[in-house]
C-alpha cells in the first residue's frame, strides 16, 4: 500500500479509530458525554478529511475501494447524517436504564460499513460494508433489550431483521458468486465488458437478479418491504432514524454506481423487473401508510414510497441518452440528499417528543394532537418535514420530486411519472392529515412531557430546517455539487 | 398639458387610497376634501387638456400615453395605456364634471352618515374606474375598467348593507350585469383570436382589412359585446337589475344609475362601432333592443308610484333612445344624447334626493303633493329636468332627442316604424314626467317638508340646472373621433310631428293629473286599463318571468345538488384508497415466517423474469 492510497483510506481509518479509542475507553472509564463528544469529533475530522480530498481526483485504494468524488460525496453526507442522529441520540440514551456507551461503538462501526460501502467497486469490500453496517444494526435495534420497558418489542424487532437480514444476505452472496462463476471477476469495472454481453450460461443473470433481490431488501422495496415498519417501530427511535436514512442511502449509492459500472442496465428483463418495483413500492407503500395510526409505522411506509419514488430516477439511467442519464443520476444524489433531510427531521422529532422511561415512544397521532400549541418550534420543524416529504413547492423535498419527475419524464417512463403522481396524491393525504393533528386544539393532559427540548435537538432540528428551506429555495448549490459529483460514475 | 392625462383617473385613485388608508377614521372636513376634492382636481385637469384639445386642428385630436405594461404573453401585451380623442373627453367631460357636482352635492346630503368615508372611498374608486375605462387603449384595460366600475356598483348600492334587502338589490344588479359581462368577455377572447390583437384602434383597423361587410364572425363578436353593453346599460333583456339599484343613497343612483356607468354600454359601441358598421343585423339588433327599451320602460315608468323608480325606468328609457342612436348610425347624436341626459337626469336625481330628504325619507310620490310653496329651489330645478327630459326646445334635451329622431326616420337600419316606436316613446316621457312632477308639486300638500339649504345643496343643483337648459349648445369634438352622421333631412311633417307630441303629452298629463279631470280618471281606474297598468307597474312581469325562467329552477338545481353529486366520484376514490389500504394492511402480520416466505416468492418471481424474458 503506498502513501497516496493511504492517505485516501484516512477518513475510513480515522472512522475505525473512534471504534478502538471507545472500546479501550468503555472497558475501564464509561462516561456518555465523553463518548459522544469522541464520536462527533471523529466524524468531523473525518468529514474534514473527506472533504480535503474534494477535487483531487479519483484514486484507487488497493483493489477493493476507491476514493473519488461520488464516494466523497456520500461518505460526506453519510458523516454529517450519522453526526446528526447521533446528537439527536444523546439526550434519549441519557434518559434511558440503559448502558449507554456502547451505542455509540456500534453506530461508529456502522457509519465505517456505510462509508466502506459507499468507496467500494468490487464485491469483496462491497459485501464487507453492507455486512458490517448490517450486523452493528442487529445490535443498535435490540439495544433496549437490557432496559426494562421496550425489552420484548426491541427484542423481536432485532430478531426479525437479523433473520431476514441474514435471508437476503445470503442471497447478495450466492447472486455474487453465480457472476463470479460465469465471468471469473469481481470487480465492478472488470464486469463492464462482460455483462449481458458475453455470457454462456444464465448464471450471470440469476446472479445479478439474485445481488438485485438482496439489496432490494435493505432498500425495502415491495415485495421484500414485510421487515420495515416492524423493525421501525421496534427499534429506539434514534436507531430507527439512522436506519432509515444512513442504511437506505449507502445502498442506494452503491447499487447505484453498481449498475453504472458494472454495465448491469444492459440486463433488460432485469430493469424491467425493476419498473414493476418501482411500481408496487410507490403504490404499496403510500396505501399502507394511508390510513395508518402509528407514526414510526407511517414513516416507514413512506420511506418505502419514497424509495420507489427513487426508483424512478434509477430507472431512468437505464435510457441510452446520454444527457437524460446524466440528469437521472443527479436527480437521484439529489433525492437522496432530500429525503435525509426530511426523514431525519420527521425521527428527530420523534426522538425529542419520547422518553425512554415510558413503553411507548412518541409515535401514536395523539402525541401530535396539539403540538403547534405546546411546542410551536418542534411543530414547525415536523411540519416543514412533512410538507417536504408531501413535495410541496420552496422546500427540498419538493426540488427533488421534480428532478426525479423530470428524469422520469426525460426517459419517456410514463407507467412510472403516472404511478408517481397517484402515489404522491395518496402521500398529501397521511402527510396533512398529521399536519391538521398537530393544529387541532390540545388535549386537556398532553400526552407529551412539557421539558425544555434539549440544546442538541434544537441546533440539529433548526440546521436541517434551515437546509430544507433554503436548498428548497435556492437549490442551484445542491445541483452544482451533486453534479460534480456523479460525473465520475460510467 | 396633455401629459397631465394620467392625472385624471390618478386623481381619485389616489383619493380612494388615502380614503381607504384613513379606515374611516379621518376627521369629516379632511374626508370631504379628499373625497370631493380628488374628483374636483381630476375635472379642472380635464378642463385645461380640453383647452389645449380644441386648439389643435380637428384632424389630428388623438393622445396617447403608456404609463407600463400591465402584462406580456406571447402576443398579448395589454399596458396600461391611455388613449385620448374626441370621444373620450366627451366622456371625461361628463364623468368628472358631472362627477364632481354629485360629490359636492354627496358631501352634504351623506354628511349625517355614520360611514361618510366609506361612501367617498367607494365613489372615489368608481370615478378612477370608469376614467380608465374612457381613457383605456386596449380592451383589456377597458374591461378593467368595466368591472371596476361594476364592483362599485355593487358596494355602493348595497352601501347600507344593515337592511338584507338592500345585499338584496346590490347582487341582483352584480349578478345580471355578470350575465352581460360574460358574453362580453368571450367576445374579447373571440376578438384576439381572430384578429390577434386588443389594441382598440389596431383591432379597428385590423377589422376592416380582415372581415367582409355582413361576415358572420364581424356579427358574433358585435352580438357578443352588445351582450356586455346591454347588461352594463340595463337594456332588454337584461334591464331588470337598474330599477332595484334605487336601493342605494341618491347620489349614487345620479352618478353611477344615470350619468355615468350605465352609459358604459353606449361608450362600448361607439368606441367599436367599426366593428359594427360591419354589420347591418347587428346594427339593427341595437336599434330593436333601444325602441323595444325605451317603449317598454317607458310604459313602466307611467304607472310608477316611488319617485326613485320612476327616474330609473326614465334612465332605462332614455338608454334606450341612446341605443338606438348607435343602432341607426348617428353615432355622435348618442353621444351627445348621454351628455344632455348626464346632465339633466343628474339633475333630477339630486333634486329628487333633496326632496326625499326634505320630507323624511318619503319616496312615494302620492304622499307628498303640494310641495311647490316649501321647496322653491327643487322645484325650479325639478322644472327645468322636467324640460329636459321631455325634450321640449330649447333644452338640452330638445337637441339631442330631434338629432336621433331625425336619423332614424332616414337610416336604413331605422325606418318609419322604429320612428314612430322613438315617437311614442317620447309622447310617453312627457306624460310620466309631469305626471310625477304635477302630482310632487301641486295639489294637497300630504306632508310637512323642511328644505335643506347651503351651498353644498343649492350648487351643484343650480349649475346642473344651467347645464340642462343650455348643454344643447355644446360643441362636441366628436368629428374626428366618429363617422359624421350628416344632416338628415326628413319632411317637415316628420319634424313637427316629433316635436308637437310631447306638448301634447304634457297637456295630457296636466289635464290628468293638475286639473284631475274625474271622466279620464275613471277610465284610467277601472276596466282593461287597470290590469294593464298593473302589468306596467310590474315592469312587465319581466321578473317574475326570469324568477321562473332562470332563479327557480336554478335554485331547484342547487338544491338537488346539495348532497354533492359531483363528489360521489372522489368519495369512490377515497373510499376505494381506504380499501386498498385495508387490504394491504393484512399482509403486515407481523409474522416472520410469512414474511420469508414472501421474500423467497418473489426472489423466484425476479430470477425467474431474469432468465426466461432476459
Amino acid at each position: 500500500m503506498t502513501m497516496t492510497e493511504l492517505h485516501a483510506l484516512l477518513p475510513i481509518i480515522v472512522i475505525a479509530g473512534i471504534s478502538v479509542v471507545l472500546m479501550v475507553m468503555t472497558a475501564f472509564f464509561r462516561h456518555q458525554r465523553l463518548a459522544s463528544l469522541i464520536t462527533y469529533g471523529g466524524f468531523i475530522a473525518a468529514a474534514v478529511l473527506v472533504a480535503g480530498q474534494t477535487g483531487s481526483g479519483p484514486q484507487q485504494a488497493t483493489p477493493l475501494l476507491i476514493m473519488d468524488e461520488y464516494s466523497r460525496f456520500f461518505s460526506l453526507v453519510i458523516l454529517v447524517t450519522s453526526l446528526a442522529a447521533t446528537m439527536l441520540a444523546y439526550d434519549y440514551l441519557r434518559r434511558s436504564d440503559v448502558f449507554k456507551e456502547e451505542y455509540y461503538i456500534l453506530l461508529s462501526l456502522a457509519v465505517l460499513g456505510a462509508v466502506v460501502l459507499v468507496s467500494s467497486n468490487h464485491f469483496a469490500a462491497f459485501f464487507i460494508g453492507i455486512e458490517l453496517m448490517s450486523v452493528s444494526l442487529f445490535a443498535m435495534v435490540g439495544y433496549m433489550v437490557q432496559g426494562r420497558t421496550r425489552r420484548a418489542v426491541t427484542l423481536e424487532a432485532s430478531v426479525k431483521y437479523m433473520i431476514l437480514s441474514g435471508v437476503s444476505s445470503s442471497f447478495l452472496l450466492f447472486g455474487i458468486a453465480l457472476v463470479y462463476a460465469d465471468f471469473g471477476v469481481l470487480s465492478f469495472s472488470g464486469l463492464h465488458s462482460l455483462l449481458g454481453l458475453h455470457s454462456t450460461s444464465s448464471y450471470s443473470q440469476i446472479g445479478a437478479a439474485m445481488i438485485v433481490v438482496g439489496l432490494a431488501f435493505k432498500l425495502s422495496w415491495v415485495p421484500f418491504h414485510m421487515w420495515t415498519p416492524d423493525v421501525y417501530e421496534g427499534a429506539p427511535v434514534p436507531v430507527t432514524a439512522f436506519l432509515a436514512t444512513v442504511s437506505k442511502v449507502s445502498v442506494f449509492a452503491i447499487i447505484v454506481r453498481f449498475f453504472i459500472e458494472s454495465g448491469a442496465f444492459r440486463l433488460e428483463a432485469l430493469v424491467q423487473a425493476l419498473v414493476w418495483i418501482a411500481v408496487l413500492s410507490m403504490l404499496v407503500g403510500n396505501g399502507l401508510a394511508l390510513l395508518q395510526q402509528n407514526i414510526k409505522r407511517l414513516l416507514a411506509y413512506s420511506s418505502i414510497a419514497h424509495l420507489g419514488y427513487l426508483m424512478v430516477a434509477f430507472i431512468a439511467i437505464a435510457g441510452s441518452n446520454l444527457a437524460n442519464t446524466n440528469l437521472a443520476v443527479e436527480a437521484t444524489a439529489f433525492y437522496l440528499v432530500a429525503y435525509i433531510v426530511m426523514s431525519l427531521i420527521a425521527f428527530g422529532i420523534i426522538t425529542t417528543l419520547s422518553s425512554p422511561e415510558r413503553a411507548e415512544e412518541a409515535e401514536t397521532l395523539a402525541h401530535f394532537r396539539g403540538l403547534f400549541w405546546q411546542k410551536p418550534g418542534l411543530a414547525t420543524a415536523m411540519g416543514l418535514a412533512l410538507l417536504s416529504l408531501a413535495g410541496i413547492p420552496l422546500t427540498i423535498g419538493f426540488v427533488g420530486k421534480f428532478y426525479v419527475f423530470a428524469a422520469g419524464v426525460a426517459g419517456q417512463l410514463w407507467l412510472l411519472v403516472g404511478v408517481l403522481i397517484v402515489g404522491s396524491a395518496l402521500g398529501l393525504y397521511y402527510y396533512l392529515r398529521l399536519i391538521m393533528e398537530m393544529c387541532k386544539a390540545p388535549d386537556t393532559e398532553p400526552a407529551i412531557s412539557r421539558e425544555e427540548t434539549p440544546l442538541e435537538n434544537r441546533v440539529v432540528l433548526s440546521a436541517l430546517g434551515l437546509v430544507l428551506l433554503v436548498i428548497g429555495i435556492f437549490p442551484n448549490g445542491l445541483i452544482t455539487t451533486v453534479h460534480a459529483a456523479v460525473a465520475v460514475l460510467r | 398639458m396633455l401629459d397631465w392625462l394620467w392625472l385624471v383617473p390618478g386623481l381619485p385613485f389616489l383619493g380612494f387610497l388615502i380614503l381607504f388608508a384613513g379606515q374611516g377614521k379621518m376627521p369629516k372636513r379632511w374626508t370631504t376634501l379628499v373625497g370631493v376634492g380628488s374628483v374636483g382636481l381630476a375635472a379642472l385637469v380635464t378642463l385645461l387638456i380640453a383647452v389645449e384639445f380644441y386648439g389643435t386642428p380637428e384632424a389630428a385630436l388623438t393622445y396617447r400615453q403608456t404609463l407600463w405594461t400591465w402584462m406580456e404573453a406571447g402576443s398579448l401585451k395589454p399596458g396600461f395605456s391611455l388613449y385620448l380623442d374626441g370621444l373620450a373627453l366627451s366622456m371625461l367631460f361628463v364623468i368628472t364634471g358631472v362627477g364632481f357636482l354629485i360629490h359636492l352635492y354627496a358631501s352634504g346630503y351623506m354628511y349625517e352618515d355614520e360611514d361618510f368615508p366609506r361612501f367617498f372611498t367607494y365613489t372615489n374608486l368608481f370615478v378612477a374606474a370608469m376614467v380608465m375605462l374612457v381613457l383605456a387603449d386596449n380592451l383589456v384595460l377597458l374591461f378593467l375598467g368595466w368591472e371596476g366600475v361594476g364592483l362599485c356598483s355593487y358596494l355602493l348600492i348595497g352601501f347600507w348593507y344593515r337592511d338584507p334587502e338592500n345585499g338584496r338589490c346590490a347582487r341582483k344588479a352584480f349578478i345580471v350585469t355578470r350575465i352581460g359581462d360574460t358574453a362580453f368577455a368571450i367576445g374579447l377572447f373571440l376578438l384576439f383570436r381572430e384578429l390577434g390583437t386588443l389594441d382598440i384602434q389596431d383591432a379597428m383597423s385590423a377589422a376592416t382589412a380582415t372581415w367582409p361587410r355582413d361576415s358572420g364572425t364581424a356579427t358574433l363578436i358585435a352580438v357578443l359585446l352588445l351582450g356586455g353593453a346591454v347588461g352594463k346599460s340595463a337594456q332588454l333583456p337584461l334591464q331588470t337589475w337598474l330599477p332595484d339599484a334605487m336601493a342605494g343613497p341618491t347620489p349614487v343612483s345620479a352618478l353611477i344609475h344615470a350619468a355615468t356607468m350605465v352609459t358604459a354600454g353606449v361608450y362600448l359601441i361607439a368606441r367599436t362601432h367599426v366593428l359594427f358598421q360591419l354589420s347591418t343585423d347587428a346594427m339593427q339588433l341595437v336599434a330593436l333592443v333601444g325602441v323595444l327599451t325605451l317603449l317598454m320602460s317607458g310604459f313602466t315608468a307611467l304607472t310608477q308610484t316611488d319617485l326613485k323608480r320612476i327616474l330609473a325606468y326614465s334612465t332605462i328609457s332614455q338608454i334606450g333612445y341612446m341605443f338606438l342612436a348607435l343602432g341607426v348610425g348617428a353615432w355622435s347624436s348618442a353621444i351627445f344624447h348621454l351628455m344632455t341626459h348626464a346632465f339633466f337626469k343628474a339633475l333630477l336625481f339630486l333634486t329628487a334626493g333633496s326632496i326625499i330628504l326634505s320630507v323624511h325619507h318619503q319616496q312615494d310620490i302620492f304622499k307628498m303633493g303640494g310641495l311647490r310653496k316649501a321647496l322653491p329651489v327643487p322645484f325650479a330645478t325639478f322644472l327645468v329636468g322636467c324640460l329636459g327630459l321631455t325634450a321640449l326646445p330649447p333644452t338640452s334635451g330638445f337637441f339631442s332627442k330631434e338629432q336621433i329622431l331625425n336619423a332614424v326616420w332616414s337610416s336604413p337600419t331605422g325606418g318609419q316604424l322604429i320612428w314612430a316606436g322613438a315617437v311614442l316613446g317620447a309622447f310617453i316621457t312627457a306624460i310620466y314626467t309631469f305626471r310625477m312632477f304635477f302630482i310632487v308639486f301641486f295639489g294637497e300638500q300630504q306632508t310637512e317638508a323642511h328644505e335643506h339649504k347651503g351651498f353644498k345643496f343649492h350648487v351643484p343643483l343650480i349649475v346642473l340646472a344651467v347645464l340642462a337648459a343650455v348643454g344643447g349648445f355644446f360643441h362636441l369634438p366628436l368629428t374626428s373621433a366618429l363617422p359624421h352622421a350628416g344632416h338628415d333631412h326628413v319632411p317637415l311633417g316628420v319634424e313637427v310631428t316629433a316635436i308637437a307630441l310631447p306638448m301634447v303629452g304634457v297637456l295630457l298629463a296636466y289635464l290628468l293629473f293638475y286639473r284631475q279631470i274625474p271622466a279620464l280618471r275613471q277610465l284610467f281606474e277601472t276596466g282593461p286599463l287597470k290590469s294593464l297598468a298593473a302589468f306596467f307597474y310590474s315592469g312587465w312581469a319581466m321578473d317574475w318571468l326570469y324568477d321562473r325562467l332562470l332563479v327557480k329552477p336554478f335554485v331547484a338545481l342547487a338544491r338537488w345538488n346539495s348532497k354533492d353529486l359531483v363528489d360521489q366520484l372522489p368519495a369512490v376514490v377515497s373510499r376505494g384508497a381506504a380499501l386498498f389500504h385495508r387490504l394491504l394492511s393484512l399482509s403486515q402480520n407481523g409474522q416472520l415466517r410469512y414474511y420469508v416466505a414472501t421474500m423467497a416468492l418473489a426472489s423466484l418471481v425476479v430470477m425467474a423474469v431474469a432468465v426466461y424474458t432476459g
